[in-house]
């Protein structure tokens, strides 16, 4: 079986404690793995400002996930986030070769800055 | 976004060329934020290419990662104009 590489966002529901968020990650991940997949690396954002109101809500918990899956593996693991009521929005994306680059220069921190200004996204992130 | 100084509409980006042409961008990623905002407008929409000299290839991509943005609530659809 080809398997893919994948990133998936996800955003939780902020009024979850702690406790209940890794719980939440570590449900996903199963949910991945259980599939056939394998969780490659998982980022936590933390609990951020949405730009709009989700389900009344105006926070939101941003878990940013990478892992390699067959193809078939990304529908019922949709499927069970999709009934989850924690889980407010999620988004898959399959990266194809220049998506891969970006990501390897983007762990790296080696990523092409597109203004003089910019000193690197680390320092933009947190005023937002 | 208003006292950016190095907003597309600010006259400050006089050059006709591609941004990420000469940054050497392959991809544009919807986590980016604080790129795509150099390319909307104070009321989140999309700048045009004849405003940002942007090329056709990366207007594409860039305009699914601004609706990538907007999706994740990362980047707002509409901004009311007061503020």
């Amino acid at each position: 079986m080809k398997n893919d590489f994948y990133e998936m966002t996800y955003i939780l529901n902020p009024v979850l404690d702690e406790e209940k968020f890794s719980e939440m990650v570590q449900f996903v991940n199963k949910l991945i793995e259980d599939n056939g997949g394998e969780v490659v690396d998982v980022d936590e954002w933390g609990v951020k400002k949405l730009a709009y109101d989700i389900d009344k809500k105006s926070t939101g918990y941003y878990v940013n996930l990478y892992f390699n899956a067959p193809a078939d593996a990304i529908a019922p693991v949709e499927r069970n986030m999709r009934i989850h009521d924690d889980i407010m929005r999620y988004l898959t994306l399959k990266y194809d070769a220049k998506m891969k680059r970006h990501y390897e220069l983007r762990k790296k921190g080696e990523l092409p800055s597109l203004f003089e200004e910019t000193e690197g996204e680390e320092e933009s992130d947190d005023d937002k | 976004m208003i006292n950016n100084p190095s907003h597309p509409k600010k006259g400050h980006l006089k050059s006709r060329d591609c941004k990420f042409t000469k940054a050497g961008i392959e991809y544009i990623d919807y986590k980016q934020t604080d790129i795509l905002e150099r390319f909307v407008n104070d009321q989140g929409k999309i700048l045009p290419r004849r405003v940002t000299g942007t090329s056709a290839r990366h207007q594409r991509q860039l305009s699914t990662a601004v609706k990538r943005a907007r999706f994740m609530a990362l980047i707002p659809y509409v901004t009311e104009n007061l503020r």
